[in-house]
């Protein structure tokens, strides 16, 4: 028989998908263009969430910027909060001065967040992928820890939990032996979620060498957090710049080899035990003492003290009014969010608000990768790959 | 430092057992089972024995059941009525600029004895974000987050805005948020 396809006119197929399809989780669009089931480009449109935090941050005293961190990475909502307070600790030069039991309590609470971040994650990947029952395991743990959050700062999603100079509330009164009967659970579904996924033929077909890239586009990319370290490159601000403190704790830092979904799949999983381990550390030898600097006017004075001393409550308005006047200059501190890395570039010209605040999201450089990681793959391919790259609008759009 | 960066075991090679597929969809679904019948058992349980706690699943029927609220929960901001019936804001209006959305405004006003209140006081609930600011500005511990969550939604916007009355709660119903102020947030051992 002739081969005829050679005389039939065809041409690429130009395909819509999104801004609010189901299987991308976040609202972004793809552009794309099909070659049968083959992806010839694809033009990855974000913005959709744009509401302008930045700006936000900059009409709003150095406090009332807190609530709007919750609101970008919304899953660790806690670790945007530290992000931003540790910036503004940094233009104040009272990092060192800060209080034991604060800076191991930020901790604990940065790698609870890095836990619901991951089940999140994980869970919706699967989800997309068509595994219902994997993504409910993870939900559940994921429902535990964010009761545990839930318990310690009053919400769940926008915890508005840190302060400038130390925290909004201490730990709760049993928070220990919660935590253990959580994590007894958690591991439980861990394995449950471990052994229907990982030798399962159907998510190895789908995750293993898709989505891949190599070790020098990621760095070029400025990739950072998982899927930088998937593919191959050892490097996590937790090791390599140690901020709160994680240079005395014992951990591992899961490393991948190739860049594909597999790997990114294999270094979330391991993150899990690994934060699981580092909230036990510190929940052994958590520090007693106070939780706040004692300095009225970085840090609201207690309503004791506003209620008796003239002076604090002098700086308790002056604080809320003008909001607290910190030094002119310029700070960006880089962490360790589960994404990858969130700094806040602080910009301050001595005033009580931000002149600048630059937020860098983890997820804004994995996102502009999407076109050269999918090309030439299947249309298949986008729904793993774009998971492993969890854009959250929120904090991609800001 | 101890802890290092360590390589993922990516090499999953599956047996040919594994790859004969009919018994790995077995072991799955032995998997699924072992939470399913567990679940549907013990609820069957419960809902014969009249006890919900002994059921395994972790969804609760809301709003027959409600979930147990934890102390540090932020609900819908209320302003506390003291004691003696009134209210115990001075007006100061430190609220009303801590708030980061801008949904309170009051006016101020003087009692006969001397002693200010606020004349008017408007909350817009459509507007809160519940981030408790306003509960941290005030020192008069005269508004709180209190642990109200339910029906706060209606479909018309005007009826989310809350004036003075719709506010004021008798400080008997709020003491277990106003002693966890007092214990663990504002508290002196704190600084
Ligand atoms: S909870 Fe926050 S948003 Fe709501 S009234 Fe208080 S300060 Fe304003
Ligand atoms: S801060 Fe307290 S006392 Fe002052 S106006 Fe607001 S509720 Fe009243």
């Amino acid at each position: 028989m002739q081969d005829n396809r050679m005389d039939l006119h065809t041409e690429p197929l130009i395909l819509n998908m999104g801004p609010s399809h189901p299987a991308t989780h976040g609202t972004v669009r793809f552009l794309l263009k099909m070659d049968g089931e083959r992806i010839l480009h694809c033009e990855t449109e974000i913005g959709y969430l744009h509401r302008g935090f930045e700006k936000h941050c900059e009409n709003g005293t150095w406090t009332q910027a807190f609530p709007y961190t919750d609101r970008l990475n919304y899953n660790s909502a806690i670790q945007n909060n530290v992000a931003y307070a540790l910036a503004a600790e940094k233009l104040l030069g009272i990092t060192d001065k800060m209080p034991d039991r604060c800076t191991a309590v930020r901790t604990i609470m940065c790698e609870l967040a890095r836990l619901a971040d991951h089940y999140t994650n994980l869970g919706a990947a699967t989800l997309e992928l068509g595994a219902l029952t994997a993504f409910l395991y993870f939900v559940e743990a994921r429902e535990l820890v964010w009761d545990l959050i839930e318990s310690v700062c009053g919400a769940r999603l926008t915890s508005n939990y840190v302060r400038i100079g130390g925290l909004a509330t201490d730990l709760p009164e049993g928070f220990d032996a919660h935590v253990k009967q959580v994590f007894a659970k958690n591991r439980e579904l861990w394995v449950e979620f471990d052994k229907l996924l990982t030798k399962n033929r159907i998510f190895l077909d789908r995750m293993r060498d898709t989505g891949a890239i190599s070790k020098e586009d990621a760095i070029a990319y400025g990739f950072t957090g998982p899927c930088l370290r998937a593919a191959g490159v050892e490097y996590d601000v937790r090791k390599a710049n140690p901020y709160l403190l994680y240079a005395d704790l014992d951990f591992d830092v899961p490393v991948g080899f190739t860049g594909d979904n597999f790997d990114r799949y294999l270094i979330r999983m391991e993150e899990i035990n690994q934060s699981i381990r580092i909230i036990e550390q510190l929940l052994t030898k958590l520090p007693k003492g106070p939780i706040n600097v004692d300095n009225p006017a970085v840090r609201n004075p207690s309503k004791e003290a506003v209620k008796s001393v003239m002076e604090s409550m002098i700086h308790h308005f002056k604080n809320t009014i003008e909001g607290i006047k910190i030094p002119a200059g310029e700070a960006y501190v880089p962490t360790e969010g589960s994404n990858g890395e969130v700094g806040f570039y602080l910009v301050s010209t001595g005033g009580g608000k931000p002149w600048k605040c630059r937020v860098r999201p983890p997820c804004f450089a994995l996102t502009q990768a999407m076109g050269q990681m999918v090309q030439g793959a299947f249309l298949s391919d986008i729904i793993p790959t774009f998971d492993m790259i969890n854009l959250i609008g929120g904090e991609c759009d800001r | 430092m101890a802890g290092q960066y360590k390589k993922v075991n990516r090499g999953v090679t599956l047996t040919l057992w594994e790859r004969l597929y009919i018994p790995e969809v077995l072991r799955g679904i032995m998997i699924t089972a072992g939470h399913f019948f567990p679940n549907l058992i013990s609820t069957a349980k419960a809902y014969i024995t009249g006890k919900p706690e002994q059921r395994k699943i972790m969804t609760i029927y809301y709003p027959e059941e409600l979930p147990t609220i934890p102390e540090a929960y932020r609900g819908r901001p209320v302003l506390v009525r003291g004691a003696d019936g009134k209210e115990k804001c001075v007006a100061c209006g430190l609220c009303e600029v801590a708030c980061p959305p801008k949904c309170i405004s009051l006016t101020g006003g003087m009692r006969d004895d001397g002693t200010r209140y606020p004349t008017t006081y408007t909350l817009n609930g459509a507007v809160c974000i519940f981030c408790g600011l306003c509960e941290e500005a005030c020192p008069e511990e005269a508004i709180v987050m209190s642990h109200d969550y339910q029906n706060l939604c209606e479909y018309d916007r005007s009826l989310m805005v809350y004036d003075k009355e719709a506010l004021l709660i008798p400080q008997e119903k709020l003491t277990r948020r106003l002693d966890y102020i007092r214990r663990r947030m504002y508290s002196k051992c704190n600084y």
